[in-house]
């Protein structure tokens, strides 16, 4: 089938062909890509201006979730306050936010969300078990559905109202706290940016390194060439070897740098540390109660009248040695005398 | 032939051996006997898949409680049904010999339109099917989940496994991705209000299972039944669905917000690389979505089509993907990269956004792998250097051997040219790219080669950029013209119709003697699944080396990783990626030991120590002193020398004793001293 000279040049004509059949291709679906971002682009429903017409176009979102352009809202709302062109709810201007996202429902689901969250912040640990959590969890996503999706808005605010009143003091506690995983992935974060700091600060002093080695290096090869007398080819050699052995001994000096990240304390640099106060125990206050002992025997004298009822008189008076500890003969013949009265009655009954 | 393998009788269906075989057998049954895994790398055209099926086969009969099944992935659909062929020989011997009729049930999965869910699957003894039934979760969890843990995996042509890996693990969302999973989101709602109507009691009834938690998976997987998905993280089996995703509403809900917070994370104006942690921060600051529900997300969503009963899966391939993302990102804090870019880099003016979730740790998916089955084999013509595998899948097999091809005679010429004729340096590194005397060289090459090479000429380029250039360059100076005066020019395009379409006419011209080259380029499609034997490819003319466009952020990304991690530096991670590919494109001449051919590196980087010492060793051992940094005269003189030689009648008889033996040659004890210099362990 294929013979001679011509078929050659057909094949030459075909290279060059697909070369230009390759060009427009790509070209075609770049342009495809490019209509399809151009008819997604959306718009203000008020002034009907798309962000293809104005590239600066603003569009906002308030409560309602429903989408004005920067420039409407200026105009509907010069004093301040006004209804949504859309669905009639009074709106203030201060509560318009830029739309983050294309569907402006998710502006308002996570503006509502952001709010739930602030009441309903209890953690994992404030359950008794995981199934229980997970059963507030669920309630938390219904009470953002409803106000979302506008399903009994006034139940649920009350609800939400009772439950804000109820747990006041859990609301408050678990202000300033983190979630678990929140806080491995706070950790994580910090081990990633100190790795990549020690990266950066390992590479600047190992280039650091190598360049004051190099330099000495030269000035080394340059100093025996002035002085010696060998001949030149002969040091350039050793110059040489000596230059590769330096390039592999910084192969080899990679010794690893560790930063300080930690306190003595074993906190983390930079980690937050909660300034809240202790929380205070309220507990009923202790009362002293004197002991009574029962020792089945006559009533021992107090300490304080051993002198005075003449026990002291045979006992061995302290010498200032002993009383240095805090010793006095008091209290051994008071231990004496305890013993000796206790259980000296015969058990009643 | 019965052989006997350190005891084993092994049934072998041809009656002359290679001892390269014997000898990949050996070591193969050391694998099998330690239960330990294996990379083992053997010359192209030897044999490899026949040694292994037989073996291992043997190894199931002899200890049938050991081994119970053999999985054997292979890369492309013509690979597969070469082993298949190869397995029917083996069969037929067997009855032939042993007089029974096997029970021995093998079974081929090709493509997904083939696709056997039947549960005789369990009880094949033999699997073969591609990579990526074993390592793409998606597929997988389909289709390997059930198989016993006893089996042994190969992985035959696995020199691109960790690429493989890395592909099935990673994530591409752009605009289009977007706009459909919303459609399926929509979709889904409406499903749901039907639903409700209808059947509300079905929904109850996931809610009420979904409260339980997934337990049934945790029991599976801790009784060991299934492969674990690495995207099904164990944490998820031990807990129950969080509450915010519990109903079907919620879940939907919860999909949207997720949705809208990527399409915003598109719209950037400029390239955003972040880490797995930092996304989760952002998007909880911006959408108020935790951790915890992502992670569920792609079970959560499985739940619920199957609950909504949802027959066609494929029209929901956005939303799943979308949520096999989510529960990847929240799951794997290190060895994922997330990358959004702007616009492609070829065309900076037109927005064109991709996030790329790519993966960076190839031993992610395959780690389930590993872990589950007693033996992995991973084998393939250019492993080398071998140590660099078991590094970047993390593992550590019990045997890691190079073999080497015995020949008759040197029936392959790798020459090294570095030089043109003028004395300039062949080079395809960048300075160079443009400079018209190393391209008039390169094309001088080709010219002089096609004078001398019968049949067909295959050159390789490092990229489609790089060939058009040199072609349309070597067309002003007239090159081309004098080139098609010996033979007939093809060339390889992105388009695969276009290329099947040259190479069948490429063929055929080498068939009736015109003679043809075939101008294609590494990594592209001819270089990996193609061979070219005999006169289809009388010399591979390696044009620059091939290595990966390396300013890609991806690349970048999993260079920094591969460095971190496993202290391997980003250089010797991209020369031994060039050299793998060189060594794929040249090693498509050679498909067998009648066969000849010339394998011409034209750049002088290869002469270099540090490239020439990761081409596999039986290339390797055939480059001396005498074919580095030739000029393009001297490779021609070499050869000639070299194709005259070849020309010369060869039998079979010339190969008998030397480089192919019979039952009784292998048995003597000068051969098999020589047999165990073969193997080259590391």
């Amino acid at each position: 089938m294929i013979c001679g000279r011509d078929h050659g040049d057909q094949n030459t004509a075909q290279i060059v062909d697909l070369g230009f059949t390759l060009h427009r291709r790509r070209r075609n679906r770049l342009l495809k890509s490019v209509v399809q971002t151009e008819m997604d682009e959306q718009g203000c429903p008020r002034c009907k201006t798309t962000k293809y017409r104005n590239p600066s176009l603003k569009l906002m979102v308030n409560v309602c979730g429903h989408t004005l352009c920067e420039n409407c809202v200026e105009m509907l709302f010069v004093r301040g306050s006004s209804n949504c062109v859309q669905c009639d709810t009074p709106l203030r201007k201060s509560n318009f936010r830029v739309q983050l996202f294309e569907d402006p429902t998710v502006d308002k689901e996570v503006e509502i969300r952001k709010k739930v969250l602030k009441i309903y912040n209890k953690r994992d640990f404030d359950f008794p078990s995981l199934r229980e959590y997970n059963d507030y969890l669920e309630q938390v996503e219904d009470i953002v559905y409803n106000l979302t999706n506008n399903v009994d808005v006034e139940n649920t605010k009350l609800r939400m109202e009772q439950y804000q009143r109820e747990n006041r003091d859990v609301i408050q506690r678990n202000k300033a706290k983190l979630t678990r995983e929140q806080e491995e992935l706070e950790e994580l974060l910090l081990q990633e940016q100190q790795s990549n700091e020690q990266r950066r600060l390992e590479v600047l002093q190992e280039e650091q390194r190598q360049l004051q080695a190099k330099r000495k290096n030269k000035q080394a090869l340059l100093d025996e060439l002035e002085q010696s007398q060998l001949p030149a080819t002969l040091l350039l050699a050793q110059h040489k070897v000596r230059a590769a052995q330096l390039e592999t001994q910084i192969e080899q000096q990679k010794q690893a740098v560790k930063p300080t990240s930690l306190f003595s304390t074993g906190i983390h640099m930079r980690q937050t540390v909660s300034l809240q106060p202790v929380t205070k125990i309220e507990d009923v206050l202790y009362h002293y109660r004197p002991l009574q002992v029962e020792t089945y025997g006559p009533p021992v004298p107090e300490l304080e009248q051993l002198g005075r009822l003449g026990y002291l008189n045979h006992v061995r008076a302290a010498v200032t040695q002993d009383t240095a500890g805090g010793y006095t003969s008091g209290l051994a013949c008071y231990r004496a005398i305890q013993d000796a009265f206790s259980g000296l009655f015969p058990l009643r009954g | 032939m019965k052989l006997n393998i350190e005891g084993l009788l092994v049934y072998f269906p041809y009656d002359y051996i290679y001892p390269e075989q014997y000898s990949y057998m050996l070591e193969l049954k050391r694998t099998l006997d330690a239960k330990g895994h294996g990379v083992l790398e053997m010359p192209s055209g030897t044999g490899k898949t026949i040694s292994l099926l037989s073996l291992i086969v043997a190894y199931q009969r002899a200890f049938p409680l050991e081994v119970t099944k053999l999985i054997y992935c292979s890369r492309t659909v013509p690979e597969i049904e070469k082993v298949v062929e190869e397995l029917r020989k083996l069969m037929e011997f067997y009855t032939k010999e042993t007089g029974e009729s096997n029970n021995f049930l093998a079974l081929a999965l090709s493509s997904r339109k083939n696709l056997c869910i039947h549960p005789e699957i369990l009880h094949a003894n033999i699997v073969v099917y591609s990579y990526h039934y074993l390592l793409d979760p998606k597929i997988a969890d389909l289709v390997s989940k059930e198989l016993a843990k006893k089996s042994v995996v190969v992985f035959d042509e696995a020199h691109n496994i960790d690429n493989v890996c890395i592909d099935s693990m990673s994530v591409n969302i752009t605009r289009r991705t977007l706009d459909r999973c919303q459609t399926n989101v929509d979709t889904l709602q409406n499903t749901i209000h039907k639903i409700k109507e209808t059947d509300a009691a079905k929904l109850r009834e996931e809610y009420r299972r979904l409260v339980e938690g997934l337990k049934e998976a945790n029991v599976a997987r801790e009784t060991d039944i299934y492969l674990a998905n690495p995207v099904l993280p164990d944490e998820i089996l031990q807990e129950a669905v969080p509450g915010s995703i519990r109903t079907a509403e919620h879940f939907v809900g919860f999909m949207r917000r997720f949705l809208e917070y990527l399409k915003s994370r598109l719209r950037v104006q400029h390239v955003v690389q972040e880490s797995a942690p930092q996304f989760l921060k952002d998007i909880f600051e911006k959408v108020c979505i935790d951790r915890k529900p992502l992670r569920f997300c792609a079970e959560r969503l499985q739940s619920l089509l199957r609950t909504l009963e949802i027959a066609d899966i494929a029209d929901f391939s956005a939303v799943t993907l979308i949520s096999n993302f989510a529960t990847l990102v929240s799951t794997y804090s290190q060895g994922f990269t997330i990358i959004i870019e702007p616009f492609e880099d070829r065309t900076p003016t037109i927005a064109n956004p991709v996030l790329h979730f790519s993966c960076m740790d190839p031993s992610i998916a395959i780690k389930p792998v590993f872990q589950r089955f007693q033996s992995v084999v991973i084998t393939s013509g250019t492993l080398s250097p071998l140590d660099i595998y078991p590094r970047i899948l993390d593992f550590r097999p019990v045997t890691m051997a190079s073999f080497t091809m015995t020949l008759a005679r040197t029936c392959l010429c790798p020459l090294i040219v570095g030089r043109g004729n003028d004395q300039v340096a062949l080079s395809s590194k960048f300075e160079t790219r443009e400079d018209f005397a190393v391209i008039r060289n390169y094309g001088n090459l080709l010219l002089e080669m096609s004078a001398i090479v019968p049949d067909g000429i295959v050159a390789f380029f490092t990229s489609y950029v790089y060939m058009e250039n040199i072609v349309a360059s070597w067309y002003e100076q007239g090159i081309l013209e004098n080139i098609q005066r010996n033979k007939l020019i093809f060339i390889e395009t992105q388009d695969a119709a276009e290329t099947s379409m040259a190479l069948e006419k490429y063929q055929e011209a080498c068939e009736n003697g015109r003679g043809a080259i075939l101008l294609s380029v590494a990594r592209g499609k001819v270089s990996e699944g193609i061979d070219f034997v005999h006169h289809y490819g009388r010399a591979v003319i390696m044009f620059g080396v091939p290595y990966v466009y390396t300013q890609s952020r991806i690349l970048k990304a999993r260079l920094e990783y591969l460095r971190d991690q496993f202290q391997i530096r980003e250089n010797d991670f991209l020369t031994f990626d060039a050299m793998r590919h060189a060594a794929q494109c040249v090693g498509r001449a050679i498909r067998g030991k009648t066969d000849y051919g010339l394998m011409i590196f034209a750049d002088k980087r290869y002469a270099r120590a540090d490239k020439r010492g990761k081409l596999p060793r039986w290339i390797q051992e055939h480059i001396n002193d005498g074919s580095l940094n030739l000029t393009v005269d001297e490779a021609v003189q070499l050869s000639k020398h070299f194709l005259r030689q070849m020309a010369q009648p060869f039998r079979q008889e010339d190969q008998l004793g030397l480089s192919l033996l019979t039952l009784e040659q292998l048995e003597s004890e000068e051969m098999l001293q020589k047999i165990t210099q073969i193997a080259h362990q590391t």
